[in-house]
């Protein structure tokens, strides 16, 4: 039986900047990538501060607290079926952390990005200006070929992102819910439950 | 002689000699060729902005010189119809260009407006190449960001 809701600091501050600085790199390292200047530097420090967020995050998630712990919240189909017979109830989820649903958002997140940022690093678009630190050391087919990896991730990202927004949004106005302000302050109304 | 020679005829595949004669396959392999001169001239200008290649006043303007050069054979008429990406073996062309013709030429001309006056402003020192390199690769991306296929 699901126990009474309680506040809860759920979100550690550094999780928390984790989360905002990522979320102001990507999207300055994509708007860049789209429309910045022909010379990218701006755009590659993006995705090197975007790399260290990552390792971070990587690290956080076996060493941070309880919430910010793959451990934690990553579980299995089960888990992920039992959460979504609930999830369209016109009610707060409660939930403390990411739902089983939504960590897989978090590793496709991760995943994609990571992966974009090694496309990015091995990238050679033959313009001699954008040439990814780590192009030489792969085969010119590859850097060739990284280039349009990193374009269709660059789209992946931007589905990833119009995604997160539109849940966040389903939250707010359908679950009634405010995902928003605990990833700013980190506290959350929370409901313990027994699983 | 004359053996050896029709032995190794013999031995070339009948498609190979087709395509010698294909005029999209001769402007494909044309259009590398010119990208191939641009690289090799772009490259030692972006190694010499970088520092990896030493600085030689006059190796480094005769490579934009070339590039200058280059920039004034006109690239845009070995696009030719046909010689699209997945119309033809081994071409990165976007078959947009086909559709874009004008801007296709304009962007070409944004190449040959960088590389005016090349050869004279990468004297002076290795500091005068950067710019030079910035504006022309700024040219390069572009056009490859709309015409190029990303394999």
């Amino acid at each position: 039986m699901p126990g009474p809701v309680r506040e809860v600091r759920l979100w550690d501050p550094l999780l928390r900047g984790f989360h905002w600085l990522l979320a102001f790199f990507v999207t300055a390292g994509w708007c860049l990538g789209q429309f910045g200047p022909a010379k990218m530097t701006l755009h590659f420090w993006c995705g090197y501060v975007v790399a260290g967020l990552l390792l971070f995050r990587l690290l956080w998630g076996f060493v941070g607290p309880a919430p910010a712990r793959f451990s934690h919240f990553i579980r299995g189909p089960g888990a992920i079926a039992g959460y979504m017979r609930g999830m369209f109830l016109r009610e707060p989820s409660h939930w403390p952390g990411h739902n089983p649903l939504g960590a897989l958002s978090v590793i496709a997140m991760l995943a994609v990005l990571a992966a974009q940022v090694s496309s990015g690093l091995i990238s050679d678009p033959d313009d001699y200006i954008n040439v990814g630190p780590l192009a030489s050391s792969v085969s010119s087919a590859t850097r060739a070929k990284a280039v349009g990896w990193h374009g269709l991730g660059a789209n992946l990202i931007l589905l990833l992102v119009v995604l997160h927004i539109g849940v966040i949004l389903f939250y707010r106005f359908w679950k009634r819910e405010d995902l928003v302000r605990p990833m700013l302050t980190g506290v959350k109304q929370v409901r313990d439950r027994e699983s | 002689m004359r053996l050896i020679l029709a032995a190794a005829l013999a031995t070339m595949p009948l498609a190979a000699i087709a395509q010698d004669d294909d005029p999209i396959h001769q402007a494909i392999e044309a259009r590398h060729g010119f990208y191939q001169m641009l690289a090799i001239n772009m490259g030692m200008l972006a190694g010499m902005a970088k520092g990896d290649v030493a600085y030689d006043e006059a190796a480094a303007s005769r490579a934009a010189a070339n590039i200058e050069a280059l920039t004034h054979y006109d690239l845009p008429s070995l696009f030719i119809e046909g010689s699209a990406h997945g119309q033809a073996e081994d071409s990165a062309a976007k078959p947009d260009i086909w559709n874009n013709l004008d801007e296709f030429r304009a962007k070409f001309a944004g190449l040959q407006e960088a590389a005016t006056g090349a050869s004279e402003a990468v004297k002076g020192g290795a500091a005068n190449v950067g710019p030079v390199v910035q504006k022309l690769g700024g040219a390069c991306k572009a056009c490859h960001d709309n015409f190029r296929e990303k394999s």
